[in-house]
């Protein structure tokens, strides 16, 4: 068994505003495995995710990386990483929002080169001079989430499902070992929130991506998550497999009286 | 706003309300004149202080009762700033009342102060001058045409050439002086604060302003207008641009950093394709306010059509001045209606 991606230790946050919204977390995230993280609203999910690729800062504790990629294997702790580190993590670290967080006035293919930025000079970016070999594989990457004949389209042309996708490819671009994913599928309908899921199990399982998801359904969570993890009030509360999560613990990290609802 | 400022400038207003009210009686009821006014100072800036600090604690005592002032209507912070009861009107409110004195004393000093004598309008010599002006200036003399065009295209120009060399710098100020950008560390905030007050300051200063400094610097010419409008057309670009820099919205920002991207590409693939339209519409905007200014700079000798207009003005050669109107109404109606075509389109 190879020793885990990612060990967080302690990881507290604490927002400016004084907000605690991560209160001493620990747990380890396996190479390859897909990860889901459930709590309530506000329980800390988003901030975890974003301290992990350093989008925020974490007030203390430790997130030792394990990276493998570019032949080189490298332990480091990403909490402390500061300067040109923080961007190294990014980009061995991709990321999808629910909100997609793609450039709307942009070209599909252009948002999927962005992708690219972290290994790219400015000014080659800002020329548009991509390598002939970025774009081969951003045309594959397009492939990938089956919408490579849209590739020359405005992205705000696209539908919400295919935004997202465009979003995947434009991680997947970074050549990431770790996907993050913040509630990747809560402003999608339901049949198209499978299509996006579907195609978070395929780089997981194909390219072996490690995946980490925040989700609110319980239903998506036992269909595509290998482990689970709740959070509640900042605090780590649940740790083990989806079907594991029976009525009671549903009712100790949703609080009692809540119910579940399912989307097919 | 904190909700000590706000309680501050709040207090202020109201008594500067309440100081300027009870002046108003005063100055009504004894009719001093403005020598009289003059030589008092001391004693009338006194009383105004003096009341003035009546005024505040007139104001802290009813807000204290629950009342809502004039001021604390103005001045109160948006998270307070609660829907007013529907049912009762205007004027059986504190506040309403203080606002409907305050405008009533306020349009009938300004009666006074700008002498207004509805008469005047309806003397018969003075009616009949103007009438002959009128007629003169509706005849113009076209043979001058050619050369007000010549002036119009220089002003065009000076607008023009103002506003490109405004753009690139107002560009770059509109990052640094922009909150979202700049707000996160102390640095940051200082720069911010300078730009802010000294793009408030700049323009604060009409560009006639400017352009009278400007002649002094570089001498009479279209160089002076053009530096002028420059001048005033940094601060005001970089004010209204910096203000689309601080909406932006923050989804794009984050997901350019999330790939590893820098500070500059993140400003160059997250911020920018969000602002160029507003930008463009701002600028295209600015050319044309620019053009209305640029015909009138050569009244301080800033070059452009206005040059020509003062001369003939001052020789009262009705006709010319004719002309130039006609030229100049027409240019800055197409430049107009093309601006508002162009912003109505990229919207
Ligand atoms: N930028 C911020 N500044 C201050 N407080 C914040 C900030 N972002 C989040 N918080 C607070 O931190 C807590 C955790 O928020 P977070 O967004 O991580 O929750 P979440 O589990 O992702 O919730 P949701 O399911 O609604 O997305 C909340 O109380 C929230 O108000
Ligand atoms: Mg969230």
């Amino acid at each position: 068994m190879s020793q885990p991606i990612l060990s967080i230790r302690n990881l507290v946050k604490t927002y400016p505003n004084g907000v605690r919204a991560l209160k001493g977390v620990s747990f380890d995230v396996k190479r390859g495995e897909f990860l889901v993280i459930i709590g309530l609203s506000g329980s800390g999910k988003s901030t975890l995710l974003r301290c992990l690729n350093r989008l925020h800062e974490p007030t203390s504790g430790e997130i030792i990386f394990r990276s493998e990629s570019d032949g080189m294997r490298k332990e480091f702790d990403i909490a402390k990483a500061e300067g040109k580190q923080i961007y190294e993590v990014r980009r061995k670290i991709g990321m999808i929002f629910q909100h997609f967080n793609i450039i709307e006035r942009h070209s599909v293919i252009n948002n999927v080169l962005y992708g690219s930025l972290g290994r790219t000079s400015a000014w080659r970016s800002i020329l548009g001079l991509y390598s002939q070999e970025d774009r081969r594989k951003a045309k594959d990457y397009l492939d990938l989430v089956g919408i490579g004949d849209k590739a020359h389209y405005r992205a705000s042309q696209l539908s919400g499902g295919q935004q997202q996708r465009v979003a995947i490819a434009r991680a997947l671009m970074q050549s990431p070992e770790i996907l993050l994913a913040d509630e990747p599928v809560a402003s999608l309908d339901p049949a198209t929130c499978h299509t996006v899921m579907d195609y978070l199990r395929k780089v997981n399982t194909e390219l072996g991506l490690t995946v980490i998801c925040n989700l609110h359904f319980l239903s998506l969570v036992r269909q595509y998550g290998t482990r689970v993890i709740a959070l509640k009030a900042g605090e780590l509360v649940y740790e083990g497999h989806p079907n594991d999560i029976d009525e009671a613990w549903f009712a100790r990290i949703y609080g009692e009286g809540a119910r579940e609802v399912h989307v097919n | 706003m904190s909700e000590t400022g706000g309680k501050i400038r709040r207090t202020i207003f109201d008594a500067i309300v309440f100081a300027y009210l009870v002046i108003f009686v005063l100055v009504a009821i004894m009719r001093p004149d403005s020598d009289e006014l003059i030589e008092q100072m001391g004693f009338n800036v006194a009383l105004f202080f003096g009341l003035a600090f009546m005024g505040g604690v007139i104001s802290l005592a009813v807000s204290a009762k629950g009342i809502k002032t004039l001021g604390e209507v103005i001045y109160a912070p948006a998270h307070r700033r609660t829907v007013s009861d529907p049912d009762t009107p205007l004027w059986q409110t504190f506040w309403g009342v203080q606002l409907i004195l305050a405008l009533i004393a306020t349009f009938v000093l300004g009666w006074v102060l700008t002498e207004v004598n509805p008469l005047l309008l309806i003397e018969a010599e003075p009616i009949s001058q103007a009438m002959r002006l009128f007629a003169e200036v509706a005849d113009p003399d076209w043979s001058i045409l050619p050369k007000a065009i010549m002036k119009i295209i220089e002003s065009i120009f000076i607008a023009f050439m103002a506003t490109a060399f405004a753009v690139p710098i107002a560009f770059v100020l509109s990052f640094i002086s922009a909150r979202n950008i700049m707000g996160k560390s102390p640095i940051g905030m200082v720069i911010y604060t300078l730009l802010r007050v000294s793009f408030n300051l700049s323009r604060s200063i009409e560009p006639i302003l400017w352009a009278i400094i400007f002649t002094i610097w570089v001498s009479f010419g279209p160089f002076a207008g053009m530096l002028a409008l420059m001048v005033h057309s940094i601060a005001s670009l970089a004010k209204q641009y910096s203000e689309i820099v601080e909406g932006v919205s923050d989804g794009p920002i984050e997901g350019i950093e999330a790939t590893g991207a820098g500070r500059l590409q993140t400003v160059w693939f997250a911020i920018v394709p969000q602002i160029v339209l507003p930008y463009i519409s701002y600028t295209i905007y600015r050319w044309d306010t620019n053009l209305r200014m640029a015909t009138i700079l050569g009244f301080v000798g800033g070059g452009g059509i206005g040059t020509m207009l003062m001369e003939y003005q001052g020789q009262s050669r009705w006709p010319q001045v004719g002309t130039i109107i006609v030229v100049m109404a027409f240019v800055v109606w197409v430049m107009d209606a093309f601006s508002s075509h162009v912003r109505a389109a990229i919207k």
